[in-house]
């Protein structure tokens, strides 16, 4: 057959127009009609905080390489400034059409349901200024630091990802020339403000402004000895991408916090600034914050879309907000107020969130932490909650007198500030804190507690694909494993060994890590599959993954699936794989599904010839999660988990409602739902979820008849 | 709860490690945790002679966290041993006690054969498959850096043990100075092994017939665990998979290799000079099997820990292993089988009924009967010379599970048994020992001498003898119709160092036969 040459580079797509794409099929969710409107906000906010994201660090850094005169080319074979040249056409256009859906659907909609937006100032009805200017006069005021520009005071820090207004002034008794002055539009206030004043015409209708237009309407207040020209908001971004030299910080925490405050004077790499904005002050703008005119957007509607989330919060409005999935339901095998410990002797567990409620793992935790049997609790921290339930429990574990070992990331993008405070308090409260490992992300979930029983000591390990967030896990579907298996125990105990520095051990029983031997791992199975289908049995491969951009791992996919191993890939995010290669035709078939919950688990099936194998992980298939980071991949081995695996994965593969397949042609398009019904994954998932936990309270509570109802939260 | 937490540490010259058991009457041993350093001690001390502060500094940095670890479990006890770095520091003692008084912890330094005999040990504990390996002919290969060790069993026993300077370390060492590339590693230590193992054959191996060779290292163990017997966890490797082995080794790249062993790619070299060591010397001593138990010191340390507490019994005896030991050597220097019986068994009869006077245990009842295994061997180099000879010989062979000490003492008691006694503080060779060894050396000679006195003409009359403590006075009656005027006439000067040891006065009585 000779080598397929899958390695070419016409063969892959570009990561960051894969990852345009995604964010697209978000804003199709806020275009769906059939999500309610309020949910619409929510997904259009989300597109909006996912784009701030990409231009700080995806942006940034190709910018840097540009910088740098970087030019290797990446998997698909652009160098840095053609990724940078294709990508402006796509953002530009992706902003668009955030704009669209906003002007076009959201706004009438809103006010077609009693939220009227004001979208200028200039629209406010009479009555309605009065309360605004009060509103201004009473909160705003106060908090402004307005900044004047001349020729002895040099142009303004302007704070990343903050919204300004900028404007020109003009001396009332001066001669004419135009000032530039400039007004942070405070991000203590509210960017919406409901104007509590009744439409006489329409006394439910409810309506509200934005922070900026209030401060625009005032802006004269603010320069008394001038005459406003105009005023117009403006926000840049600024790159933001901190690359820590570990190797030279003496202190990774301090050099941490140097590189926050470092953070907001990074190089601007986009100015968003209104569409009908005065030219002379777009001059001045561009010139003083050295922007590129490729990099200015401007836009049709109001700046920084993530007010939108601040919106969907508005009293008043459930009834527009999505209500058929139901809340986190009790897992029936661990009720409230259960001995966990107890449970998980009998048999390990496997939990599905945000379906099943992240409660017991937060109360494995907890009761670690007052179990006098308990000798040592482990655990890695990647992103935690604010207040978090597990770092109080870990804290006061250690009070107890129990050994903690926690290994807080701080490399955790954009969440240092929060960590490095989680980890001062572990501190304080007797924990023993690791803070990272030089080079590498700790990315990976695990949890171990030691615990000293009658016959000796035993291990519980819980291993999760999500963070030990309680908060993430109500939004986030993640599974996570419980088990008292001592192979696993044992590589647990090793985990930890490695993590605190002392050498890998001599051999793993059951968990493979990144990045020493997980790549090769996934490589291995792939290539199983690939030699069982070669001989003539069956090989198969399912996969859910957030990204795929590993280009071993693509190419190892590439060969299998012209092998013929049915490869069913099911990747929310990034995908630089290509469907319908020559030779592979539709072996291999990638879907997404962006719905009510974020995609987060990853889970991966491998047919085995016959003898299948379950595993999950906490990384992705992206050359950062296999080679740059400590994660941990986990197999499930009890039967009756495996099933619970195999339908989760069925189910995703058989969603007609959020899926959309990738084409050949590098598009996502929807599920073509004619003779195939409507099949919501994740709303089935709750509806299960939903009907175990209530089979088991029929069993509890045998005694009593249970009327069917509908079920609501 | 009988469930008891222990920590086995090893101090070694590339690694410092602590493992954690559980031992139980019930359940036996049960690895908790096994935790792993690399320091490397070895080279400061084998070419300095002493550890620098930054590697002391180290070396009780991590010490002090296993102390943590071990409280972590709960740990009720621990012993921590050092080996060839610690044991060739020059400043050992101000080291040992530097490291107690910053970490808490005290290290025991291991001589040589007692560190293989805690490998060994080790290994006969793994129970069953280590019984049904030595019921033929089987040898240890004990691979280490600096040297091996081959140890040799007959019959079940453990017959004798030989050290090589041809540790994996050392030969990389000299590969390195000539330069060659790993494509010639084979031939080369092949070459280097032979002219030793010409030796060790005809000395030692003689016609043996070894069928299996167990293998302790670092090198190999994890390798052969993991990857040669395809996850297959027993250890077992015949000759033909080995062979197999070395081809694939032959035929890939550093690198490929390095990846399909999961080994970094600098190890690969030990590796490969370790794989080739086994396969020569296999094909040396003509075995087809291999097994590879894959343990540690740590294990043989907590082994040696449940077996001192009587948590743990062996099916295997050990002090069987000891006494064919020194068997061997005085056979090699033509000891008299038959005296040697004799002298051990008048020797400890009068050990077991002096008990109460004595005050020594089981470990010096099992030197006294060494010593008189050995009490003759230096007649093979002097027959005037024969104490000094005799305490050369049993100073420059190694008996496994015997520690430095407890070797000096042996040689010292042959030695006294037939030169004049040298008392503590005089300057004399047993000054160098500390008071508690000078002590039982004098009363281990003693006896010694006493029952050598009654074998004077070497005949064996005192075949049967009674002895019995009364008062002041040791009841020496011997059954035999042969005449005994020559012992009686001389057993006055042995008398009297034996009466100076113990206050006693030995007294020989004939049983009339009627």
């Amino acid at each position: 057959m000779g080598k397929l040459g899958y390695e070419s580079p016409e063969n892959y797509s570009n990561r960051e127009l894969s990852w345009v794409l995604f964010n697209k099929r978000v804003l199709s969710e806020a275009r769906d009609k059939n999500n309610p409107l309020f949910e619409r906000l929510k997904f259009l906010s989300i597109t909006a905080s996912n784009l701030d994201e990409f231009f700080m660090v995806r942006v940034a850094s190709l910018k840097d390489m540009v910088n740098a005169k970087y030019t290797k080319p990446d998997i698909a074979g652009m160098t840095p400034t053609e990724q940078l040249s294709a990508l402006n056409e796509v953002t530009h256009e992706l902003v668009n059409k955030q704009y669209m859906v906003y002007n076009r659907s959201l706004i009438p909609q809103l006010e077609a349901n009693g939220l009227r937006v004001i979208a200028r100032h200039e629209d406010l009805t009479e009555k309605e200024a009065a309360y605004v200017d009060e509103y201004y006069e009473e909160n705003v005021y106060p908090v402004l630091t307005p900044m004047a520009v001349d020729s002895s005071r040099p142009f303004p820090l302007i704070r990343n990802k903050t919204l300004n207004i900028g404007a020109l002034v003009k001396k009332k008794d001066g001669d004419g020339e135009l000032e530039f002055a400039t007004v942070q539009v405070p991000s203590v206030l509210s960017r919406v403000v409901q104007i509590h004043t009744k439409n006489p015409l329409n006394p439910e209708e409810k309506a509200v402004i934005l922070l900026e237009e209030v401060i625009e309407r005032n802006i004269h207040k603010l320069f008394m000895n001038y005459d406003i020209v105009c005023a117009h908001p403006f926000r840049i971004m600024r790159n933001a991408d901190l690359t820590i030299e570990e190797d030279e910080a003496e202190d990774l925490l301090k050099e941490i916090e140097k590189q926050l405050k470092k953070r907001q004077w990074g190089q601007a790499i986009r100015l968003e600034v209104e569409e009908g904005i005065d030219k002379r002050l777009l001059k001045i703008l561009v010139e003083d914050l050295h922007v590129r005119q490729e990099d200015i957007y401007r836009i049709d509607g109001p700046l920084d879309l993530t007010f939108l989330m601040k919106m969907y919060g508005l009293p008043g409005f459930d009834h527009l907000k999505e209500k058929a999935y139901a809340g986190p339901q009790p897992v029936p095998e661990l009720p409230e107020g259960c001995d966990i410990f107890e449970q998980i002797r009998k048999q390990d567990l496997l939990l599905f969130h945000p379906y099943e409620t992240f409660r017991p793992v937060v109360d494995f935790i907890r009761q670690a932490a007052v179990d006098p049997d308990v000798l040592a609790i482990k655990q890695t921290l990647y992103r935690v909650s604010g207040n978090s339930p597990i770092i109080a429990a870990l804290a006061q574990a250690a009070e107890n007198g129990k050994q903690v070992s926690v290994l807080v990331e701080l490399k955790a993008r954009f969440d240092e500030e929060n960590n490095i405070v989680w980890a001062k308090k572990l501190e304080k409260a007797g924990c023993h804190v690791i803070y990272g490992l030089v080079g590498l992300k700790t990315h990976s979930k695990i949890t171990l507690v030691v615990r000293r029983e009658e016959d000796g000591i035993r291990r519980y390990v819980h291993l999760g694909t999500g963070n030990y967030n309680d908060a993430t896990a109500k939004l986030y579907t993640d599974v996570g494993l419980l088990t008292c298996a001592p192979y696993i125990g044992e590589d647990a105990t090793a985990v930890f060994n490695m993590l605190s520095g002392y050498s890998e051990p001599l051999s793993w029983n059951k968990l493979s890590l990144a990045p020493l031997w997980l790549k090769d791992r996934f490589l291995a199975l792939i290539g199983r599959e690939k030699e069982n289908a070669l001989a003539g049995k069956e090989g198969h491969i399912i996969a859910k993954i957030n990204s795929l951009c590993d280009k071993d791992v693509i190419e190892a996919l590439y060969e299998a699936g012209a092998a013929g191993v049915k490869i069913e890939l099911i990747i929310r995010g990034i995908c630089c794989l290509k469907t319908g290669l020559p030779g592979i035709g539709d072996n291999i078939t990638v879907r997404s599904i962006v719905g009510n919950f974020l995609e987060h688990s990853r889970i991966f099936y491998f047919e085995n010839g016959g003898r299948p194998e379950y595993y999950c992980a906490s990384a992705d298939w992206m050359p950062r999660n296999l080679e740059r980071r400590v994660e941990i991949m986990f197999p499930v081995e009890r039967p009756e988990l495996q099933k619970k695996l195999m339908t989760i994965l069925n189910m995703q593969l058989r969603d007609t409602v959020k899926a959309h397949i990738l084409t050949p042609e590098g598009k996502y398009e929807k599920v073509d739902r004619r003779g195939k019904g409507y099949f919501n994954s994740q709303l089935e998932f709750c509806n299960m979820a939903l009907e175990a936990a209530r089979q088991q309270e029929l069993l509890v509570n045998n005694r009593i008849f249970i009327p069917e109802m509908h079920h609501e939260e | 709860m009988s469930v008891k937490t222990f920590a086995a540490i090893d101090v070694g010259s590339y690694e410092l490690a602590m493992k954690i058991f559980e031992v139980s009457k019930v359940r036996g041993m049960r690895e908790i945790d096994h935790i792993r350093h690399s320091i490397d001690m070895g080279t400061e001390t084998y070419t300095k002679g002493k550890l620098s502060h930054e590697r002391v500094d180290e070396l009780c940095r991590v010490l002090r966290e296993f102390a943590d670890i071990m409280k972590s479990y709960q740990a009720a006890d621990y012993v921590a041993y050092g080996t060839s770095a610690i044991r060739e520091c020059e400043n050992r003692s101000i080291l040992l006690n530097q490291i107690e008084l910053r970490t808490g912890i005290r290290i025991h330094v291991l001589s040589n054969s007692e560190q293989r005999f805690l490998d060994y040990k080790s290994i006969a504990f793994q129970g069953e498959g280590f019984l049904k390996t030595i019921e033929n002919g089987t040898a240890i290969l004990d691979i280490g850096g600096g040297s091996i060790q081959i140890s040799l069993f007959d019959n079940d026993t453990l017959v004798s043990t030989q050290n090589m300077k041809l540790g994996v370390l050392r030969i990389q060492e000299s590969l390195n100075q000539l330069g060659v590339s790993l494509r010639h590693y084979d031939r080369l230590v092949e070459e280097m092994l032979e002219s030793q193992m010409n030796v060790y054959k005809k000395l030692y191996l003689k016609d043996r017939q070894i069928k299996s060779i167990i293998i302790v290292d670092d090198y190999l163990s994890n390798l052969v665990k993991h990857k040669m017997v395809n996850g297959e966890l027993s250890g077992y490797v015949d000759k033909k998979r080995m062979e197999y082995f070395l081809e694939i080794c032959h035929t890939k790249t550093l690198t490929e290799l390095a990846k399909a062993l999961d080994t970094p790619e600098e190890n690969m070299p030990h590796l490969y000079i370790a794989l080739q060591l086994v396969k020569s010397i296999m094909d040396d001593m003509g075995a087809d099997q291999l097994w590879v138990p894959g343990v540690t010191l740590c294990d043989g340390i907590a082994y040696e820990y449940a077996e001192k507490n009587k948590i743990i019994t062996s099916a295997h005896d050990f002090e069987k292993d000891i006494i064919a030991c020194a068997q061997n050597i005085s056979k090699r220097y033509r000891g008299s089988k038959k005296r040697s019986e004799t002298l051990e068994k008048i020797a400890l009869t009068i050990f077991d009924s002096m008990k109460k006077v004595h005050g020594l245990g089981k470990r010096e009842r099992l030197l006294l009967q060494l010593s008189t295994i050995l009490h003759d061997c230096g007649k093979y180099i002097s027959m005037v010379n024969l104490g000094e000879c005799s305490y050369s010989i049993i100073m420059a062979t190694e008996i496994i599970g015997l520690s430095h000490m407890e070797r000096e003492i042996v040689a010292n008691v042959v030695k006294y048994n037939h030169m004049e006694f040298d008392y503590y503080g005089e300057k004399g060779s047993l000054s160098t020992l500390d008071e508690d060894a000078y002590l039982k050396i004098a009363k281990l000679t003693a006896i010694l001498r006493l029952a050598n006195g009654l074998d004077r003409t070497h005949k064996q009359k005192f075949r049967n003898i009674k002895i019995a403590l009364k008062d002041e006075t040791l009841m020496i009656t011997v059954d035999t119709e042969a005449d005994i005027t020559l012992e009686k006439g001389l057993f006055g000067a042995r008398a009297r160092f034996f009466q100076e040891v113990y206050n006693i006065k030995p007294v020989i009585r004939k049983k009339r036969v009627l």
